[in-house]
């Protein structure tokens, strides 16, 4: 009889992401209300430190499964011994976050398990006959779906930021199991060899929660240091309009609309951004917009929430003078 | 002067042989019109002959005339003066043969003397034009021009029959001068007479009796060459140019064909094989001479991009030739296997290309598909019409509908025209806001209004372009025009997605426009930009969409002819005028724009480019949506054409050419001198 819930913890560099953590919260709030046990399961090399962590997060079972060949994720590998485990397992449900990996990982473990899998997930509650319903949006958002199955374990992944991560508690205490990584040949069918990692320090554009971005206002790709000196303040990622891209001053990756990247991140700044609507297109959705533009006719006011009337040049330092008195 | 006239085969025996001559030279003719009637019937179906008294009169205009060719001025005398040459020629031949070997007795009297002088004056008019041709091409060698033996051939061989046969003429008044006879009537072939002034000098009568039949032999079997050599070279663009011209598309441009999507027997959509496409579309790449019109006129090729449309209708015309001799191989095969073992006919597969070699990325790379801002001007300056962006289109679609191969960016647009009927996924609930903040009816709210104001995408959802929707219902309101908008029930009309070669997006936002339209019994439409217009005029129908359509320069236009708007007349102001593409070339909309710009005391300069030779912007077909990863910006050279005049403003009638315009200009950093308006903006200055 299948029982429990199951979070596939997800880490980097042997630090949780902070998905992981919120499917943790939530998933122990679901354990409490239904009795069911809330186990997770960390795969990966050197990471029983890791335990720890988990089960103040509200794990009743960490499942570790180490092997230095599992230090960095593999399709392959990882897809093999998730497999095995939950079908060792048996829970009613089995989580992770609509990441990089969890896209991955999922559609082939329901493949395996031939189950179903409720992807890209916006919301979860318990349910009395179905034990858990999944809300997520279709349409582009313009309609919602509930998803259960009745077949176990329910497969879903969760999309990042959807639970609040609950404040850990310390004194929690958890059984931990140490499963043998039971790894076929046929598993390893990619090695990671090296990670390049590409010189920026700052939050890629699409994670980032702050976004500065730079357009032809710039007036070249020497002023740039100007925004990234904000960004690092405030921990932010920089982009570019199409302008300043097209200019050659940034490259495409940095692009923030209609032809580049279409971000939504807590706070955008625009810098010299005269807000045509090929830039629009790719940060309307941002929550709170910041524009700063010497134009007091330009677009982006229509669309920002706080405009600033000015010249970048003389802002903009001053705003990351500001930022670093109270990031201190 | 009736008894002018000279003899036919003077000084020639054993002339009976140039028969068998002929037959040969036939025979090599009727050869290579057969092989290529063979490789056009690779090609499915199609009626082309339409309207045979606007044919012929286009043969005249285009073909004897020249009306396209001329517009390049060396080239087209060039080819004026041999063309008409040869006409001459031809017609003296002709009149000759009927003379001799006929038997009718036409050459003499003023006919005689007419053949001598045309003769001599248009012959030697084709000399210079050969001379022209060959200095042009192997000394000047413009880009647009590639040689090939063929070239050196067919220049060698018409220069060396005008030569031999002003020499036989020079020869044979040299020659008969000697005798009591000469040839009186020498002055109406002043060429021969001039070159047989020094020939008399130099040789003796048995000399010059020699060399002329010679010359006369050698001449002929050259001509007998011409003849047999015409179906099998480029000669031959003569006879397929006119063709070409008598089954040109003379409806709307560019309506691609018809998909029926109810039509469950259709395997494929669009096209990725050469035998998919009509044996029209073959016949066009046999007509192609390679002159490079086309290529000269292309944005895409212009701005450095590997797109150029002489070498996509020349590569479609090498596969044409492979696969028609790889058929031919297979068919062979099939004849010797049956043979040996008594099989069934080997089934030819259908599907495949017998080359082996796939057209789209292995004969047409597919960024070269991509690269087409369908702005007609390669078709717009052949003078053989042939129809390049057509296939492009096709092929687009094969990739689209079939493969699902198109550039990442065209998903995002092609997914909010499906979401949200427009390309940048604005909420579609949010499209009426901004007009019916101007205090804009809908067509629910005034059932009555005699027009459909069509802002299109652009001019709801764009801050800019919104101004020139303001300065539009301005405009209408001070000509009291009784108007109304769809407001939300209007949709992207699809343009940009059925260029881009989704139909099947197109079709379905088509469609429901049309039923939305029709519910509200809407009869006339004013759009504001051009790609809606030419959708909806001349693509719509195809859908039982049947409106009067206007674009707004053409309805502004007329209100202010009938009086109903009044203007100031300003003065001391420059513009230039950029040709949509959509509104020129595909829908002959030149002078209002022009015309408007006057009335309000505005001096217009041309730019480089202008009218049916206009530059596109860069944006359409779908390029509005797409990056621009190779060579230089289209939009910035376009732009850097008006900067050069050091005009005021650069006036547009489409949304798509003002921000492009708009973005060259903060590009090269010149917004304070030279600012892109539309027409509706400036007239609304005048109001």
């Amino acid at each position: 009889m299948a029982k429990g819930i199951l979070i596939i913890v997800e880490q980097r560099n042997l630090e949780i992401r902070k998905v992981s953590l919120e499917l943790l919260s939530q998933g122990r709030k679901i354990a409490d209300e239904t009795g069911e046990p809330l186990v997770a399961v960390i795969v990966g090399n050197g990471i029983e430190g890791l335990a720890q962590t988990v089960t103040a997060s509200g794990a009743d079972k960490v499942i570790l499964i180490e092997d230095a060949k599992l230090a960095d994720y593999t399709t392959g590998a990882y897809t093999s011994v998730l497999n095995k485990l939950i079908r060792k397992e048996e829970p009613q449900a089995v989580l992770m976050g609509n990441t990089a990996i969890g896209k991955d990982l999922a559609p082939r473990l329901a493949q395996r398990l031939g189950v179903g899998l409720a992807s890209d997930c916006t919301g979860m509650e318990t349910d009395a006959s179905s034990f858990l319903v999944f809300k997520r949006p279709i349409y582009a958002g313009k309609a919602f779906e509930y998803l259960t199955s009745n077949v176990r374990p329910i497969l879903a992944t969760i999309r990042p930021n959807t639970f609040k991560v609950t404040d850990p508690d310390a004194a929690r205490k958890s059984e931990i199991v140490k499963e043998a990584a039971d790894i076929d040949a046929g598993d390893l069918r990619a090695i990671l060899k090296e990670v390049a990692i590409a010189a920026s320090s700052r939050p890629d554009l699409t994670e980032a929660n702050i976004i500065v971005s730079g357009g032809r206002g710039m007036g070249g790709p020497e002023n740039y240091v100007i925004l990234e000196a904000l960004a690092d303040v405030v921990g932010a990622a920089v982009g570019a309009s199409r302008a300043a891209v097209d200019s050659g001053w940034k490259e495409h990756k940095f692009q923030v609309g209609q032809t580049g990247k279409t971000v939504a991140p807590t706070l955008y700044i625009a810098c010299g951004i005269s807000g045509a609507i090929q830039h629009l297109a790719g940060m309307g959705s941002s929550k709170f917009i910041v524009a700063i533009n010497k134009d007091p006719e330009a677009n982006i006011f229509n669309v920002a929430d706080y405009g600033i009337v000015g010249d970048l040049f003389e802002v903009v330092p001053v705003l990351t003078e500001e930022f670093k008195k109270l990031v201190k | 002067m009736a008894a002018a006239t000279r003899q036919v085969y003077w000084n020639i025996e054993g002339e009976h042989w140039l028969y068998l001559l002929f037959v040969i030279a036939l025979i090599f003719f009727s050869y290579g019109v057969f092989k290529r009637v063979q490789l056009w019937k690779l090609g499915k179906p199609e009626n082309r002959w339409k309207d045979v008294g606007q044919g012929i009169k286009d043969v005249v205009v285009y073909g004897l005339f020249h009306k396209r060719i001329l517009k390049d001025p060396y080239p087209g005398i060039m080819h004026f003066m041999i063309f008409w040459g040869f006409v001459f020629l031809a017609f003296a031949t002709a009149i000759i043969t009927l003379q001799a070997d006929v038997g009718l007795q036409i050459f003499h009297g003023w006919l005689y003397l007419f053949i001598k002088l045309t003769a001599n004056i248009f012959g030697f008019a084709a000399l210079i034009g050969i001379l022209m041709a060959a200095y042009r091409r192997y000394i000047v060698r413009p880009d647009r021009l590639d040689n090939i033996a063929d070239d050196a051939i067919t220049l060698i061989l018409l220069f060396v029959i005008l030569v031999t046969g002003f020499l036989i003429e020079g020869v044979r008044m040299a020659a008969l001068s000697y005798t009591t006879t000469p040839d009186q009537w020498a002055s109406y072939g002043f060429i021969g007479q001039w070159i047989s002034i020094p020939l008399r000098s130099w040789m003796n009568e048995a000399q010059l009796l020699s060399l002329h039949r010679f010359l006369w032999w050698f001449h002929l079997v050259l001509a007998m060459t011409f003849i047999g050599y015409f179906s099998n070279s480029k000669l031959f663009h003569v006879l397929l140019g006119m063709a070409n011209q008598f089954m040109r598309n003379r409806g709307p441009i560019g309506i691609p064909e018809l998909i029926d999507f109810e039509d469950e027997s259709i395997e494929t959509f669009g096209k990725s094989q050469l035998r998919e496409f009509s044996w029209k579309a073959l016949f066009n790449t046999d007509t192609c001479l390679r002159c490079g019109r086309c290529q000269d006129n292309c944005p895409a090729y212009l701005s450095g991009k590997h797109l150029n449309p002489k070498r996509i209708i020349q590569d479609m015309k090498v596969l044409m030739q492979e696969t028609g001799a790889a058929l031919e191989a297979k068919k062979e095969m099939a004849t010797s296997v049956h043979a040996a073992e008594g099989h069934d006919e080997a089934e030819a597969d259908e599907m495949e290309e017998p080359t082996g070699r796939a057209l789209i990325g292995e004969v047409i790379p597919e960024e070269d598909l991509w690269a087409c801002t369908t702005c007609r001007s390669c078709e717009q300056q052949c003078p053989v019409f042939i129809e390049h962006v057509d296939k492009t289109i096709d092929m687009r679609r094969n990739l689209v509908l079939m493969e699902t191969r198109f550039p990442s960016e065209a998903q995002l647009a092609f997914k909010n025209m499906e979401n949200n009927g427009n390309p940048w996924g604005i909420g579609w609930s949010t499209r009426a806001d901004y007009l019916t903040n101007l205090g804009v009816k809908t067509f629910e709210e005034n059932p009555g209004a005699e027009y459909l104001y069509w802002p299109g995408c652009s001019g709801a959802f764009d801050a800019r372009n919104q101004k020139v929707s303001a300065a539009l219902v301005k405009l209408f309101n001070s000509a009291g025009v009784s108007f109304a908008i769809l407001g939300n029930e209007e949709k992207c009309c699809g343009d940009s997605a059925r260029k881009l070669g989704n139909e099947y997006l197109f079709f379905s936002l088509a469609t429901e426009n049309i039923e939305t339209m029709n519910g509200h019994g809407v009869k006339k439409i004013i759009t504001q930009c051009p790609h809606c217009y030419n959708l909806l005029k001349n693509e719509y129908p195809q859908f039982g969409g049947n409106f009067e359509v206007i674009h707004h320069t053409v309805f502004l236009l007329d209100l202010i002819k009938s009086g109903k708007l009044k203007l100031s007349h300003g003065a001391g102001k420059t513009i230039t005028y950029h040709d949509s593409c959509y509104l020129g070339r595909y829908n002959q909309i030149y002078e209002q724009p022009r015309e408007l710009l006057k009335t309000v005391g505005l001096d217009i300069k041309e730019m480089a480019h202008t009218g049916e030779k206009s530059f596109c912007c860069g944006a359409g077909g779908g390029r509005m949506w797409l990056e621009e990863h190779e060579g230089q910006r289209i939009n910035e050279m376009r732009t850097d054409e008006a900067i050069a005049l050091k005009t005021d403003y650069v006036g547009t009638a489409c949304p798509f050419c003002l921000t492009m315009i708009a973005d060259g200009i903060g590009a090269r950093g010149v917004g304070e001198q030279l600012k892109a308006l539309d027409i509706a903006e400036i007239l609304e200055q005048a109001l």
